[in-house]
């Protein structure tokens, strides 16, 4: 769970990212030391056909694909539409804008700072993780959904 | 002295637009091709070629009962065979999409016939029997009311028109039923309820932001005409308004 102490900060792009991109542009962003938690949000794109005739079909997209961060490989369930960080301090978010001004060249973003992540638990977690959950995991990932957090290596 | 409508209010580029797509004498240019097998395909409720399946006898054979509605009505073609009801759905993406879902069904309204459109805030569906319908659905396919980047055909999982657009300049899609090419084509990959193609269905180059910003239907103050700018067709809806607000008491102008 969050600590107030820790400041946060989000990754707008203009334009939302195509896996490639969201590929180059994660690599880029865990260079940089001190950062905790990285939360990467978007529409989501469903295995199979969520609604309507087709339901429970396949859903081929190729939007959903494996990347690779660091040394670990995550499976992008969601078309990047913003990149949410939990940093150590706000030094830190001063060195991810330097490397998003020069990552972004082409799309404009914007960079936010505020509080992204979920501070409490709510009862869909404490369903899930029960009362004594590890409080860096709350916010993380989608309670209902079976898929857990990624712990990226390999950044040394 | 005869009725001339006029369609709408406002002084703008949009609003001009809007008058343009909804007055049926005004002839709608035609931006691309596609083929009658192609809309077939898209539209995903008959094999192409196979005959239209009917939900009654044709009228000719039904022997109607004696009614003075049925004399003045001429019924379209598609209930004169007796075809069933189908439907085409519409996501318009905000970012200056050249149609938008009230104004699709202002501008079917005055245009076609026999129709029942459903408008929502960011799609807009119609149903009409199937051979209109295929007919309706080419002509919106083919003209100035589509862009294949911006528009959509999605008969289901319609959700993208408010989001932001993808690197490539397409609306989302979740189903990801058309792609953009390398030859700078759009394609159909899936129908509009999401169900693999067995060929690819060409809709045609993506226009240009010039183009979309001239042909736009929709108010946008970031990548478009800001709304306030139209002083004619804010008076407008402050009146609409006002009226509307003080009719229980018996407003007099």
């Amino acid at each position: 769970m969050t600590e107030a102490s820790y400041p946060q900060c989000r990754i707008v792009p203009l334009r939302m990212l195509k896996p490639e991109t969201a590929e180059r542009l994660l690599n880029s962003i865990v260079k940089v030391c001190g950062i905790r938690r990285m939360l990467v949000n978007g529409p989501r794109l469903p295995a199979t056909v969520p609604y309507g005739p087709a339901r429970g079909k396949p859903n081929p997209h190729s939007a959903r694909r494996v990347i690779t961060v660091g040394d670990t490989e995550v499976e992008l369930q969601v078309q990047v539409g913003q990149v949410v960080l939990e940093v150590e301090d706000r030094g830190v978010i001063e060195e991810v804008r330097s490397v998003c001004d020069e990552f972004f060249t082409e799309i404009p973003y914007t960079l936010q700072e505020g509080i992204f992540m979920k501070t409490k638990p709510s009862l869909v977690d404490y369903a899930k993780y029960g009362p004594g959950a590890d409080e860096s995991v709350i916010g993380l990932t989608d309670p209902g959904k079976k898929g857990g957090l990624v712990i990226l290596q390999g950044l040394k | 002295m005869a009725y001339t409508p006029q369609y709408g209010p406002g002084t703008s580029t949009v609003a001009e637009n809007r008058r343009k797509q909804m007055n049926p004498n005004n002839k709608l240019e035609k931006v691309r091709d596609v083929t009658d097998e192609d809309v077939v395909l898209i539209l995903g409720h008959r094999a192409p070629g196979a005959a239209y399946p009917t939900a009654h006898p044709p009228l000719a054979e039904a022997g109607e009962p004696d009614c003075p509605i049925r004399k003045i009505v001429t019924p379209t073609e598609g209930a004169k065979a007796g075809d069933r009801v189908r439907y085409i759905q519409f996501a318009d993406s905000m970012f200056n999409a050249p149609s938008q879902p009230y104004q699709r069904t202002y501008s079917y309204s005055y245009r076609f016939r026999g129709i029942d459109p459903g408008t929502l805030s960011g799609r807009q569906i119609v149903e009409c029997r199937e051979r209109d319908l295929e007919a309706y659905s080419k002509f919106l396919l083919e003209t100035e009311m589509f862009d294949p980047a911006r528009c959509s055909v999605r008969g289901a999982t319609v959700h993208g028109h408010s989001l932001r657009l993808a690197e490539d300049g397409m609306m989302f899609d979740m189903l990801q039923r058309c792609l953009l090419t390398g030859d700078g084509n759009v394609k159909y990959v899936k129908n509009q309820i999401g169900e693999p193609l067995d060929r690819e269905v060409n809709v045609g180059k993506p226009m240009d932001e010039g183009w979309l910003k001239a042909h736009s239907t929709i108010f946008h103050s970031l990548v478009g005409v800001p709304y306030r700018d139209d002083q004619e067709y804010v008076e407008y809806v402050q009146r609409i308004h006002s009226l509307r607000t003080k009719y229980g008491f018996m407003p007099k102008e």
